[in-house]
């Protein structure tokens, strides 16, 4: 019985190298539907980090009505820092706030020629840690300030924030249901192809069902054989992915998501490239399995 | 021995392939079965190897209720020989591979399986087309090929379903030969055929269906 798993891969891939045509045609629908999930993915990574990316405006500012004394303003800034939402907080004083103004204004910059810096309040600028980048981390910063009657007047961009967070939601969610579509075709397409393949065969089934082989020992090889295909359907998808990423989706993604030099598009992690080649495995053995059931019903 | 009590199978609600079958095969024992076409012939041994449930009634063979238990029809298969009028050889096998697909399966040693083949294929006179594909040989040959493949596990039961329906009188007779010397082994052998010419020129157990019943049980 110790060979019987040597016997099931032999007979797998003697059953590959008697009908090459089929073989290659259940490869190749392998291949091409996860190349097609194997972008979208793409997709999503680089958009979500871009979305990452625009949560860094994420902040919140509080306006100081007067600047205190130095010491106490360390001590605020200190108590601030404290709290496990807040990445970092940075004092603008009101040059500095004047000065950004200026730059930001630029061509019309001369509107504020003859105007002083005592127009701007100083403020006080805090980041947000990432995983608290919402609004509720948000929420709780605010309260956290609040507590300081010196603070109480504090920005932090409501609106946009609510708009940010519908944006992610609908992201999750157009994510999660395009993938499991494309999922979902593809185990149709890829059981289809087999489906094609165990017909081709189905003589072989029925004589095996015949002279006495259990319907385990039926399947194992097929299932063997979906899963070396799907495998290798796998491997092409991921070189096909590569390839259609360097040469057209890293530009392209660049120009359409307009990221900034610093964030760059990137390739699937080694964690989704290896789920990808299990996603190959699982789409070849389960699309036998599905065709199986179907034809072994006698 | 094969044991039926009052076995019917019925594809549809209303229409009854067969109805009311009571039967019983002695071991060793050599029955023809026989009718016209829709007779039930072909349903009645597709009970017997397990391809279909009945619908009422109870199988049993070698003592055990094969109507009971579907998952030990595989075992059972394994100790029977199944033949058909199509002959069902695998067309891109070579006759060898052919044969040695039972023991291949029930993971018999390699050695044990190129002794047992051509021990098989010997007794049905092709030992010397090992090599060849079942497309390359007559009808005749190829029905010798699916017989050598049924007797190469031993078989308690043999199970025939028109052997000889596709082949010429004279191969018919020399197939027949070689149910004769499987029975005459030990095998008890089940023949569906309609055949009165054959079964006039070699004399068995005739069991006669119609219309899904039997009507007649002669012993000569």
């Amino acid at each position: 019985m110790l060979d019987r798993p040597a016997y099931m891969l032999l007979r797998a891939l003697r059953n590959m190298r008697q009908s090459p045509v089929l073989c290659g045609a259940a490869i190749g629908t392998v291949a091409v539907s996860l190349t097609i999930l194997a972008f979208f993915v793409l997709i999503v990574i680089n958009v979500q980090q871009l979305t990452s990316h625009w949560s860094r405006e994420i902040q919140v500012t509080a306006y100081l009505d007067r600047i205190p004394e130095e010491r106490r303003l360390q001590e605020w800034i200190g108590e601030i820092r404290r709290q496990p939402e807040v990445a970092g907080v940075v004092f603008i004083s009101k040059q500095q706030a004047f000065e950004r103004f200026r730059q930001r204004l630029q061509q019309e910059a001369d509107l504020l020629d003859g105007l002083d810096a005592e127009i701007l309040p100083a403020s006080l600028e805090i980041t947000l840690a990432e995983q608290y980048r919402s609004r509720q981390g948000v929420d709780t910063v605010v309260a956290g300030l609040k507590k300081n009657p010196h603070l109480a007047d504090v920005r932090y961009g409501q609106d946009w924030l609510e708009r940010f967070e519908a944006f992610l939601r609908l992201l999750r969610l157009a994510g999660a249901i395009l993938g499991a579509f494309l999922l979902f075709a593809a185990l149709f397409i890829v059981s289809n192809t087999i489906k094609l393949t165990l017909y081709a065969r189905r003589d072989e089934l029925e004589v095996m069902a015949l002279v006495g082989a259990t319907p385990l020992f039926i399947k194992l090889p097929f299932l063997l054989e979906g899963a070396i295909q799907g495998l290798v359907g796998g491997v092409l998808a991921l070189c096909g992915a590569f390839l259609f990423f360097q040469l057209l989706l890293r530009e392209g993604l660049q120009t359409i998501l307009m990221l900034p030099g610093s964030a760059s598009i990137q390739f699937l992690p080694y964690t989704y490239q290896l789920a990808l080649l299990g996603a190959g495995v699982l789409l070849g053995g389960f699309g036998s399995l599905v065709s199986l059931r179907k034809l072994l019903r006698t | 021995m094969i044991q039926l009590f009052n076995v019917s199978k019925a594809y549809q609600k209303d229409s009854a392939a067969l109805s009311e079958i009571t039967l019983k095969v002695p071991k060793r024992d050599f029955v023809y079965l026989t009718g016209a076409s829709g007779a039930g012939k072909s349903t009645l041994l597709k009970l017997l190897f397990g391809a279909e449930k009945p619908s009422r009634g109870q199988i049993l063979i070698n003592g055990q209720n094969i109507t009971r238990m579907l998952s030990r029809i595989p075992a059972l298969r394994r100790r029977m020989g199944i033949v058909f009028q199509d002959f069902k050889l695998l067309n891109r096998r070579t006759i060898f591979e052919n044969v040695a697909f039972p023991l291949e399966i029930q993971g018999k040693k390699r050695y044990e399986i190129g002794k047992k083949v051509y021990q098989a294929l010997q007794q049905v006179g092709l030992e010397h087309k090992l090599q060849r594909f079942p497309l390359e040989l007559s009808g005749g040959e190829q029905q010798r090929v699916a017989i050598a493949r049924a007797l190469v596990v031993d078989p308690l039961v043999l199970i025939a379903d028109e052997p000889t329906g596709n082949l010429d009188p004279e191969v018919a007779l020399e197939i027949m030969d070689l149910f004769k010397v499987a029975n005459a082994r030990g095998s008890t052998v089940v023949l569906a055929t309609h055949d009165r010419e054959m079964i006039r020129r070699i004399p068995r157990r005739v069991i006669t269906l119609e219309g899904g019943r039997l009507i007649d049980d002669q012993t000569p």
